[in-house]
């Protein structure tokens, strides 16, 4: 903790010191941008944009999971369905996010649905991907441990797969995450009037970096907070029976 | 109720694994009963069939041809044997997310034995294998003689009518291995059951068994009744005699295993 601490602390000392070799314009110190940040707090609409872009988000990795999870596991425990999709999650890994931006807005329209599910099919083969590698790790053995002592099929699904499968399923859950924010923004610059990437387009459109660096700074903050309390206090409550690791 | 198991001309073939390879005969054509609360201890070297005949008793397995039958009912056609079983294998094969008491309940919740009396047959053989004070540890907090002793608890609070152990006690220190086989003998002879027992150890096969069965190449080479009263004491010189007698057929039965490996087969 002290460590995270300390070099949080270091980083943004050395952003203070580089602020001073760069114009403003460039580069605007900690404190200024703080302090544009609190200004938009005060008298703007960061909690309209903040919201517009993590409601996307949530909607997007949501799509992404309803996806990706199926398919990946499928693609674990089943040959044939490993051999026949493999090529496509690879090829729809390969599509620029971009494409799949456009291809939406052109197909759907300029709205929610359009950016949701850009969102949604972009980072889907990333976690099938996930998944996939993950259910191949998973202890066959237990199967046959459950079998002779007369589970039935659904019991061992429940039981036995799914425990094994949880923590693949939250590890992509927040490698998800991950992924999903960055593109949230690049759809968003493309075509949504609101939002945290709207505004940073705005913005650098009008060449400021004091605001770019705001909302940057603003929209950081928020993810990890999720990743760091929400997502990881989630994963230590359900994966407590695991042995600590000492190095 | 009669829980011997009797097996007539148990057949079983492993198909080639690369195309044009020949496939495998495991055990080629088995005839053995086990009498009602017999132990019975196979011993053979390695490929000789010893899994598969577990495998194919228990239903894990049931592509084979022959006869099984469980104090004389067919297995049904899930294979599965019409009698209780409990199993044990090499490795603990627990739920590593569970306790240790949810490990057992795990097993109980898929058997026939009524909610009213898990306290009971837990707290019973919890107490009986010393693991009383571990029912809330999970898997990885216990040793790995504990392990495979929750697991023996796991096998038997089923109250199993046949036990079937797959070298049960091969992966522990032998101090353990001899504190287990002592437990397992104490166990037995209060409960009751037909135990069918894997093993690579003669000496281990002697001590347990009413029987020893020798398996080479799909089939009995010898069967060594032992004939020495109960309760054994680990160091009885009859026992060790036995025991010789056992590992001379082991030794030979890998031989033949060996020649057979080497020789290019015939028809």
């Amino acid at each position: 903790m002290f460590v995270k601490v300390g070099s949080i602390i270091a980083a943004i000392l050395a952003w203070f010191g580089l602020s001073f070799l760069f114009p403003e314009t460039i580069l605007p110190g900690p404190f200024q941008t703080a302090m544009v940040l609190a200004d938009n707090f005060a008298n703007g609409d960061v909690f309209q944009h903040l919201f517009a872009t993590l409601w996307r988000v949530m909607g997007g990795l949501a799509l992404a999971m309803a996806i990706g999870i199926p398919v990946g596991v499928l693609m674990g425990v089943n040959r044939f369905a490993e051999k026949t999709l493999d090529i496509w999650v690879m090829v729809a890994l390969t599509v620029p996010s971009l494409c799949y931006a456009i291809f939406a807005f052109i197909w759907i329209g300029l709205n929610e649905t359009a950016a949701i599910v850009a969102i949604g099919l972009t980072s889907a083969p990333s976690i099938a991907i996930n998944l996939w590698e993950g259910v191949k790790n998973i202890d066959t053995r237990l199967f046959k441990m459950a079998k002779v002592f007369n589970a039935s099929r659904w019991v061992i699904i429940r039981r036995v797969l799914f425990p094994q499968v949880l923590p693949y399923i939250m590890a992509s859950l927040r490698f998800g995450l991950g992924i999903v924010w960055k593109i949230t923004v690049l759809v968003e610059l493309l075509g949504r009037p609101d939002g945290v990437g709207f505004e940073l387009f705005y913005w650098y459109q009008l060449a400021n970096m004091q605001q770019v660096l705001a909302w940057t700074l603003l929209f950081t903050i928020v993810m990890l907070f999720i990743e760091l309390v929400i997502l990881q206090n989630m994963e230590r409550k359900l994966f407590s029976w695991r042995p600590k690791v000492k190095i | 109720m009669d829980k011997g198991i009797s097996i007539k001309g148990l057949v079983k073939d492993y198909p080639g694994h690369r195309k044009g390879e020949r496939g495998q005969r495991v055990l080629n054509g088995l005839d053995l009963s086990i009498a009602d609360n017999e132990f019975v201890c196979i011993l053979g070297p390695s490929g000789c069939g010893k899994s598969t005949l577990l495998n194919t008793l228990s239903g894990l397995d049931n592509d084979y041809s022959g006869e099984v039958r469980f104090g004389g009912q067919p297995v049904g056609r899930n294979g599965k044997p019409p009698v209780k079983m409990g199993y044990l294998f090499q490795d603990p094969r627990l739920l590593p997310w569970l306790t240790a008491e949810h490990n057992v309940d795990f097993v109980l919740e898929n058997s026939d034995v009524p909610k009213s009396r898990w306290a009971e047959i837990k707290n019973h053989y919890f107490s009986l294998t010393g693991l009383e004070a571990f029912r809330d540890h999970y898997p990885h907090e216990l040793s790995g003689g504990m392990a495979q002793r929750l697991s023996l608890v796991r096998a038997l609070s089923i109250e199993p009518d046949v036990l079937f152990m797959d070298e049960p006690f091969s992966g522990l220190d032998e101090l353990t291995a001899r504190r287990m086989r002592v437990d397992l003998l104490d166990i037995w002879s209060r409960t009751g059951k037909t135990i069918l027992f894997i093993t690579h150890n003669s000496y281990e096969a002697t001590f347990l068994a009413d029987r020893v069965v020798v398996l080479s190449q799909g089939n009995i080479r010898e069967e060594i009744p032992v004939e020495v009263p109960r309760p054994r004491h680990y160091d009885d010189p009859a026992l060790f005699e036995i025991s010789k007698q056992v590992s001379a057929n082991f030794i030979a039965a890998a031989e033949e295993a060996e020649r057979a490996r080497l020789q290019p087969q015939a028809g």
